[in-house]
């Protein structure tokens, strides 16, 4: 497995190396969105007199800096690949390959977030800058942080793929993409860290999958949460990502059994 | 007026084309209300902690949203489309049967791609505006009326203006889907008043790409904010730069040699 895994590795690197500029361009949307509605929130509490419940300019600064970080390592976008290999007919051969689908994705993903790294974090550090980021992070807090964004990677990567699967069905889903999209703007702390949110959204925040894709390991890094809080949200993080993994599982084996490829 | 006529009937024939897949025009429609809806809730929930944004109230913010998907959903219904097929014809050599057609090429290709279903979107953005002026309690009188669809205009013919520029290059690069992709990626910016943004970004929405304008002068023509000065600048602005993109797009036009012939 080792061996495979070193092999996938060089071929990604050599592939991220041909299309750099097109990974640098998602790197922009990874950057805006936080950016507009830092922007939006640094306003609102410039009108409060400079804070709003918890937060000063400085702290939203710091929690949406940690937000674009988390949303660029722990994105994953399979699932719109997965809907063209679908439709392209390209997907039937990569299931006769002795190695499931999922490792391509898994080595795709790593490669492309280790390569964008070094441009992303420049930026945050100006954006930092610009809005005098106050960060509350102690050690533990990156000591913690480290297994929570893995989580969410990995919550995102399970859930992107569980909802790829229905292509299985449906050949085209860019339309459930586009609503997973949308909830995830809403419920994963994109519009406001989740204790801003009015009392029914928050609460169902707190309990949907989305909060923990993002929310969570954000919160964490940003040094938001007490060690108790911390640990309670790393343990649903853990128990999202397994029902999702079973989710996956099921939708997956039901979904192979009635593809037939498209074009081949 | 022939222009008119032909672009009802670009409408017509891709309106005809778009019903044989009425299951996906159905979620089309759908997925524009979720969108709509969800920017709003995003705009609630900011004035849930607070009664005024950099001066502008929430019902203010409610118009210019609206604006924003007047906007949006206006370039979507005519040229976003329009232009990607654009870019397609002029990789693979197809462009010179529409440059043989006896029209003003520019309106052709522009316009071609009439997507009707988008309209969702700018009939929900008309929807907000007009809530959010009739919360917001101002009287609206004809001036500002009038003082909003010219700056509504120009907004829109500064979005055509940029994408038509950044399709012309399409004619030296043929592939330009990353330059169109930058511009993507900053329209979400146009969601919230240019004003509340940092300096590097302001001057971005508000010159290279000027979502930022297009959407906040119409907002404050109709909510009665925008003055003379403001209203004069947008409109000389949008002739200049009308003029330089059709300028641009003959020099293109000129460049290109066909891929196939």
């Amino acid at each position: 497995m080792w061996r495979i895994y070193r092999t996938l590795f060089v071929a990604e690197f050599q592939q991220a190396a041909q299309y750099r500029i097109q990974s640098l361009l998602w790197l922009l949307f990874a950057v805006i969105r936080p950016v507009i509605f830092l922007a939006a929130w640094a306003a609102a509490a410039n009108a409060q007199g400079g804070r709003i419940a918890d937060y000063t300019v400085g702290d939203f600064a710091a929690y949406y800096v940690c937000l674009s970080l988390v949303s660029q390592l722990a994105r994953s976008w399979d699932a719109y690949d997965f809907e063209f290999e679908v439709r392209q007919g390209k997907l039937a051969p990569k299931l006769l390959r002795p190695l499931h689908p999922l490792h391509y994705a898994v080595v795709a993903n790593l490669v492309y977030k280790a390569t964008t790294l070094p441009v992303l974090l420049p930026v945050l550090v100006l954006i930092s800058l610009t809005f005098q980021a106050h960060f509350l992070t102690q050690p533990w807090h990156v000591a913690l942080f480290v297994p929570s964004v893995l989580l969410a990677a990995a919550l995102q990567f399970m859930f992107g793929w569980f909802v790829a699967a229905f292509a299985f069905w449906t050949t085209r889903i860019h339309a459930i993409m586009h609503l997973y999209d949308r909830l995830v703007f809403l419920f994963a702390g994109q519009i406001a860290p989740l204790s801003l949110l009015p009392g029914p959204l928050a609460a169902l925040s707190y309990v949907l999958p989305f909060g923990y894709m993002l929310w969570a390991p954000t919160e964490i890094l940003r040094g938001g949460l007490a060690i108790e809080q911390a640990l309670i949200v790393m343990a649903v993080q853990t128990a999202w990502l397994v029902v999702s993994w079973i989710a996956f599982v099921v939708v997956w084996r039901l979904g192979l059994r009635q593809f037939s490829a498209v074009g081949a | 007026m022939r222009y008119l006529r032909l672009l009802a009937l670009f409408a017509q024939t891709e309106l005809q084309f778009a019903m044989e897949y009425r299951a996906n025009l159905v979620l089309d429609l759908f997925e524009e209300v979720i969108i709509v809806v969800s920017s709003l809730v995003a705009v609630l929930v900011l004035f849930s902690r607070t009664g005024v944004v950099n001066g502008w109230t929430e019902q203010e913010m409610i118009v210019l949203l609206g604006v924003y998907y007047v906007i949006q959903g206006a370039q979507a219904v005519i040229f976003e489309m329009s232009f990607e097929r654009f870019m397609e014809h002029v990789r693979l050599g197809t462009l010179d049967f529409i440059l043989i057609k006896p029209v003003n090429s520019q309106f052709v290709v522009s316009a071609r791609h009439v997507q009707v279903p988008q309209l969702g979107q700018l009939l929900l953005g008309l929807v907000l505006v007009g809530a959010g002026v009739r919360e917001a309690g101002t009287a609206l009188g004809m001036l500002e009326l009038v003082e909003f669809v010219v700056a509504l205009v120009c907004g829109l013919s500064l979005v055509y203006c940029l994408l038509l520029v950044l399709s012309t290059l399409a004619f030296w690069f043929v592939r330009v889907e990353n330059l169109l992709a930058i511009f993507w990626s900053f329209v979400d910016a146009g969601r919230f008043p240019v004003d509340i943004y940092p300096g590097w970004l302001r001057v971005t929405l508000s010159t290279v790409v000027p979502i930022g304008i297009a959407v906040t002068v119409p907002a404050q023509a109709i909510t009665g904010r925008l003055d003379a000065l403001g209203l004069l600048s947008i409109l000389l602005g949008t002739v200049v730069v009308w003029v330089f993109a059709s300028w641009f797009w003959r020099l293109g036009l000129r460049n290109y040699t066909g891929a196939s012939a």
